[in-house]
C-alpha cells in the first residue's frame, strides 16, 4: 500500500486537479447549461418527458463514443462511423423486409456486418499503412456510396417490435431503453479500458508506439481490434437509430463522425494518444445532447448547431492543451505573443486579408447594379 | 570470479553490406560483475550489444552461455537465455502508471467468473516488492503515471522489468546515465551496483568514464569496429582508458 506519503511537497491545486479534469470540466459545462436553461426556459427544459429526451438523443452516441475513446486513444480516428452505421442497417432492412429474415437474426448480422467494415478500416491502414485520417475518409466514401446504391433512396420503414424498443423504448423506470443500451456499452468499455490486454496495450500504443513494439506488444493487432469495436459499435448505434425512427434511409446520420469525436474530445480523450477517459466520453455526449437540445429548446434555428459543435470542440481542446501545458512555453497568456516581431507579422496579414475583404465589399456595394433573381 | 564467463562472444563480425560494424570481436562477461563498454561514436558499441541480445545476428562468430555455443534468432531468443536490455529511451508507457509498464507485454491475469482480466492489484504489489527487494526504491505513488517520475525512478521501473524475470542472468544497459542529472546518476549507479550483488552480469555502455571507474570492473574498449582492449578498472586510469578510445597508443607506435 501507498502509506510513504510526502507531506512536504504539495503540487498547486491546478496539477492536483489535472487528472480529474476530464470530468470536471464536462461536468461544469453542463452545470452551467441547467444553469443558464433554469433562467432561460425553466418550464419547457425541465419537463421529464424532455429529459428523457436528451437520454435517448444521447444514447445513441454512447456506444460509437466509448468505441472512438479507444481509437483515439490509440492516436487514431475514425471518420466512418456514421456511413457504417446507416451501410450496416439498411442491409440489415434489406433482409428483414425484402428476404424475410427474422429480426433476431437480422441484428447479430447487423453487428457483424459493422465489425467487418472496421476490420476492412483496420487493414487499410495498418497493412496499406493509409493514414487513420485518410483511410476512414476514403472509407467512409465507400460505405456511403454502397449504402446508397442498395437502398438506391428508398425508406425503408416499420420493422420488428424490438428494434423500436432499441430504438426508443421506455423502461418501467425513467431511463429509456436506449439509454440502458448506452449506458451499458459504456460501462463494458470501462472494463475493457481498465482488464483487459486489449485496453492496456491501447494505452501504451497511444502512449508510444516505438515502446509498445519494443515490449513486443502487437501493434498492429491491437490497432485493427479497436477498429472493429468501434465499427460494430456504430452498427448498434445504427440499429439503435433506425428502431428510434422506426425508419432507415441511405442519407441519415450525416452528423455522426463530428459529433462523436467532439463528445470524446470534450470528454479528456487526447487527440495526442495515451489517455482515455471512458468517463469522460460519456459526459462528453450528454453535454453535446443537452447542448442541442438547448439550441432546440430556445428555437434557435437548426442551422446553428454546427456552429455550436464547433465552438466546444475547439474550446474544449484549447483549454485541454492549456492545461497540458503544451503551449507554455515561457510565452505566458494566449495573446502575449502578439508583441514579438512574430506575432506582429501575423497581425499585419491577418489585418490585411480582413482589410481586403472589407475593401472587395465595399466596392461590390458601390458598384452594385440591378438584382437578377437566382430563380 | 568463476572460470567459465557466463556469457562469451568469439570472433564476432557483422557487416552490413559493404561495411565491416565489428570485427573479430572478442567480449565476455562474468557473474557478479559489471563491464563496461566505451569508445566513440561509431566505434561499434550498439551493434556488438545487439548482436549479443539477438537483434542482429553475427556475419562470423559463436555466442556461448556457460561455455555452450548457443544461436539468437531474435530478442526472444536471447531473452529466453537471460539476456535482457534496458534501452536509453527505456521503452515505458508514459501515460500508464508504474505497475502497468513493469508487466507491459506480459500481465499478470485472474479468471473473473470464467474470463481472463487483468490483476491490476496483484501486478501493483508484484511491482511495489521488486523495486523495494531488488533495486532499494520506494516510489511515492504507485498510482501516478510514469511521465510523472524522475529520470532515475523511470530508470528503476525499466530495470524492475527486466530483473522481474526469473531468469535474468545478463542485463545490458545502454547509456543509463546520459540524461540524468548528478543525483539521479549517483542513484542509477546504485542500483547498477545492487544488481552485481545479486549475481548477474551488467554489461554497461557508457560515455562517461567517470561512471565507467565508479561501478565497472572490468572496462571494454571498442575502437573502429575492433576491440582494442580491455582493461581492468582497479588497474587502470581514465587517462589510460581514454588514450585507447581515441588510439592514442597506435598512433604514438
Amino acid at each position: 500500500m501507498n502509506t510513504a506519503v510526502d507531506t512536504d511537497y504539495k503540487p498547486p491545486l491546478s496539477e492536483r486537479l489535472e487528472p480529474y479534469m476530464a470530468v470536471i470540466a464536462p461536468l461544469a459545462m453542463i452545470i452551467a447549461i441547467f444553469l443558464f436553461m433554469a433562467v432561460a426556459s425553466p418550464d419547457r427544459f425541465y419537463r421529464i418527458s424532455n429529459l428523457e429526451l436528451i437520454l435517448q438523443d444521447a444514447a445513441l452516441y454512447m456506444p460509437m463514443a466509448m468505441a472512438m475513446t479507444f481509437v483515439i486513444t490509440q492516436r487514431g480516428i475514425d471518420l466512418s462511423v456514421g456511413s457504417v452505421a446507416v451501410l450496416s442497417a439498411i442491409i440489415m432492412a434489406f433482409l428483414v423486409k425484402q428476404y424475410g429474415f427474422s429480426i433476431y437474426v437480422g441484428i447479430p448480422i447487423a453487428l457483424t456486418i459493422g465489425a467487418l467494415l472496421g476490420l476492412i478500416n483496420g487493414l487499410v491502414i495498418t497493412r496499406f499503412n493509409v493514414p487513420d485520417l485518410i483511410g476512414t475518409l476514403a472509407m467512409d466514401l465507400v460505405y456511403k456510396g454502397l449504402a446508397l446504391l442498395l437502398a438506391k433512396g428508398l425508406v425503408l420503414a416499420r420493422f420488428p417490435d424490438i428494434l423500436t424498443e432499441m430504438g426508443r423504448g421506455q423502461t418501467p423506470f425513467f431511463i429509456p431503453t436506449p439509454a440502458v443500451i448506452g449506458i451499458l456499452t459504456m460501462v463494458a468499455g470501462y472494463y475493457i479500458l481498465q482488464r483487459t490486454h486489449f485496453g492496456r496495450y491501447t494505452v501504451a500504443i497511444g502512449s508510444s508506439p516505438e515502446s509498445a513494439e519494443l515490449t513486443g506488444i502487437g501493434v498492429k493487432r491491437h490497432k485493427v481490434y479497436a477498429y472493429v469495436l468501434c465499427g460494430a459499435c456504430a452498427a448498434l448505434a445504427g440499429l439503435m437509430l433506425t428502431g428510434k425512427q422506426n425508419a432507415i434511409q441511405a442519407t441519415m446520420a450525416p452528423f455522426f463522425n463530428l459529433h462523436v469525436i467532439a463528445a470524446v474530445v470534450v470528454g479528456g480523450t487526447s487527440l495526442f494518444g495515451g489517455r482515455a477517459s471512458i468517463i469522460g466520453s460519456f459526459s462528453g455526449v450528454l453535454l453535446l445532447a443537452m447542448m442541442l437540445n438547448a439550441l432546440v429548446t430556445l428555437r434557435i434555428e437548426f442551422f446553428w448547431q454546427p456552429v455550436a459543435s464547433g465552438f466546444v470542440i475547439i474550446s474544449s481542446v484549447a483549454l485541454y492543451a492549456w492545461i497540458q501545458k503544451k503551449d507554455r512555453d515561457g510565452a505566458g497568456g494566449w495573446f502575449a505573443d502578439l508583441k514579438t516581431s512574430e506575432g506582429q507579422k501575423l497581425v499585419r496579414f491577418s489585418a490585411l486579408l480582413i482589410g481586403t475583404l472589407i475593401a472587395l465589399l465595399a466596392i461590390g456595394g458601390v458598384f452594385a447594379g440591378d438584382i437578377a433573381p437566382s430563380g | 570470479m568463476a572460470d567459465t564467463p557466463l556469457v562469451q562472444m568469439r570472433g564476432i563480425t557483422k557487416r552490413f553490406g559493404g561495411v565491416t560494424a565489428l570485427q573479430n570481436v572478442d567480449l565476455s562477461a562474468y557473474a557478479g560483475e559489471v563491464l563496461a563498454i566505451v569508445g566513440d561514436n561509431g566505434a561499434g558499441k550498439s551493434t556488438l550489444i545487439k548482436v549479443l541480445t539477438g537483434v542482429y545476428q553475427p556475419t562470423e562468430g559463436d555466442i556461448y552461455i556457460d561455455g555452450e555455443k548457443t544461436e539468437f534468432s531474435n530478442h526472444a531468443d536471447a531473452a529466453k537465455a537471460g539476456i535482457d536490455a534496458v534501452y536509453q529511451t527505456l521503452a515505458l508507457a508514459d501515460h500508464l502508471d508504474p505497475a502497468a509498464n513493469m508487466f507491459l507485454g506480459n500481465e499478470l491475469t485472474k479468471k473473473v467468473f470464467g474470463i481472463t482480466v487483468l490483476d491490476n492489484k496483484k501486478m501493483r504489489s508484484e511491482t511495489e516488492r521488486v523495486l523495494m527487494e531488488r533495486l532499494g526504491v520506494r516510489l511515492k505513488s504507485l498510482d501516478a503515471p510514469t511521465d510523472s517520475l524522475s529520470g532515475g525512478q523511470r530508470q528503476a521501473v525499466a530495470i524492475a522489468r527486466a530483473v522481474y524475470h526469473e531468469g535474468l542472468r545478463v542485463l545490458v544497459m545502454d547509456e543509463p546515465t546520459a540524461a540524468l542529472g548528478p543525483q539521479e546518476t549517483a542513484r542509477t549507479l546504485k542500483l547498477i551496483k545492487a544488481l552485481k550483488a545479486q549475481g548477474l552480469a551488467v554489461i554497461l555502455i557508457s560515455h562517461s568514464l567517470d561512471d565507467v571507474f565508479e561501478v565497472a570492473d572490468r572496462v571494454h574498449v571498442q575502437r573502429r569496429g575492433q576491440c582494442v582492449g580491455v582493461a581492468l578498472t582497479a588497474e587502470s586510469s581514465t587517462q589510460e582508458v581514454l588514450g585507447m578510445i581515441v588510439g592514442a597508443k597506435e598512433d604514438a607506435a
